[in-house]
C-alpha cells in the first residue's frame, strides 16, 4: 500500500528483496514503453534507471536475510511519466549521494557511484521523501 | 546472459551473449576471475551480442581495466550496439576503454 492521499497509479509492479526479481523488470517497463508509444532505446534507458533504484533497495534496504517489498509505481501525465519506487525499509535518500567523477584518470575511477549516476543522467528529476515509515524515490521522465 | 571465454595466442576474448543486467554481472564476477588474474595482456570484450547493461556490469568493465592497467595489459572493447554506447558516454567509459567496430 502506497500513500493513500496519492492517485493510483497507472501501473504498478511488486518485487521480492531477491535480486533475481530484476528479470521481472524489463517486461514490466517494455509493457509500459510499448503503450505509450517510447522507442526501443527510450525504454531501455528508462528500464536502465529504474533497474539502478531497484537494485539499490533489493541490495542494501533491509537487513540481510529479511524478506522485504520493493514497488514500482508509474504514474502517466499528459508529457511525463513518474515512476516511484517504493520500500519500507531503512531510510535511505539516493538524492544526497555525490556526484560520481567521470572526468578523472583511470586511476582515480572509483568503482562504485555509477548508479545513481546513470539515474540523474537518463531521467529529467529525481525527488525523494520519507513518508510514515517508507522510502519513496520518484524519477520523472519527460515523454 | 552467456559467457563465453577462450585465450588465442594470448589474446583473451570474453564473450557476452544477452543482458549484462545485475543478476547476470553476479554470475559473470565469478566466471571472468581467472581473466582478472591474468590481466597482463590483451583482452578482448566482445559486446556484439551484449543487449543491455547496467552499473553493476560497468563494474566489471572497469575492475577488468584497472586490473590490466596494474598489470601492463590492455583491454578492447569490440561492437557495442548504439545504446550500449551512450551508456558508456553517460558514464564517461568512452575515454577509458580502447573501443573498436
Amino acid at each position: 500500500m502506497i500513500d493513500t492521499k496519492a492517485p493510483n497509479p497507472n501501473y504498478r509492479l511488486l518485487l521480492h528483496n531477491d535480486i533475481k526479481e530484476i528479470n521481472r523488470l524489463t517486461g514490466f517497463i517494455e509493457a509500459i514503453g510499448e503503450e505509450i508509444g517510447l522507442t526501443t532505446s527510450v525504454t531501455m534507458s528508462i528500464n536502465l534507471a529504474i533497474e539502478e533504484a531497484v537494485t539499490n533497495v533489493i541490495l542494501y534496504a533491509y537487513p540481510f536475510g529479511t524478506d522485504g517489498l520493493v514497488y514500482i509505481d508509474a504514474f502517466r501525465h499528459p508529457s511525463s511519466i513518474d515512476f516511484v519506487v517504493s520500500d519500507s525499509g531503512m531510510p535511505f535518500d539516493p538524492t544526497a549521494a555525490p556526484e560520481a567523477k567521470i572526468d578523472v584518470p583511470l586511476e582515480d575511477r572509483s568503482i562504485g557511484g555509477l548508479g545513481i549516476h546513470l539515474v540523474r543522467r537518463i531521467m529529467d528529476s529525481v525527488t525523494y521523501r520519507r513518508s510514515e515509515g517508507k522510502n519513496y524515490f520518484t524519477m520523472t521522465k519527460n515523454i | 546472459m552467456e559467457t563465453y571465454i577462450e585465450k588465442i595466442d594470448g589474446v583473451t576474448t570474453v564473450k557476452f551473449v544477452g543482458r549484462l543486467d545485475t543478476p547476470a554481472a553476479q554470475e559473470v564476477t565469478q566466471e571472468i576471475e581467472p581473466v582478472m588474474g591474468d590481466a597482463s595482456g590483451t583482452i578482448v570484450l566482445d559486446c556484439s551480442e551484449m543487449t543491455y547493461i547496467s552499473s553493476s556490469g560497468l563494474r566489471i568493465f572497469l575492475s577488468l581495466r584497472k586490473a590490466a592497467a596494474e598489470k601492463g595489459g590492455k583491454v578492447i572493447v569490440r561492437s557495442i550496439s548504439d545504446d550500449i554506447r551512450q551508456v558508456f558516454m553517460m558514464t564517461g567509459f568512452l575515454n577509458l576503454f580502447q573501443i573498436e567496430d
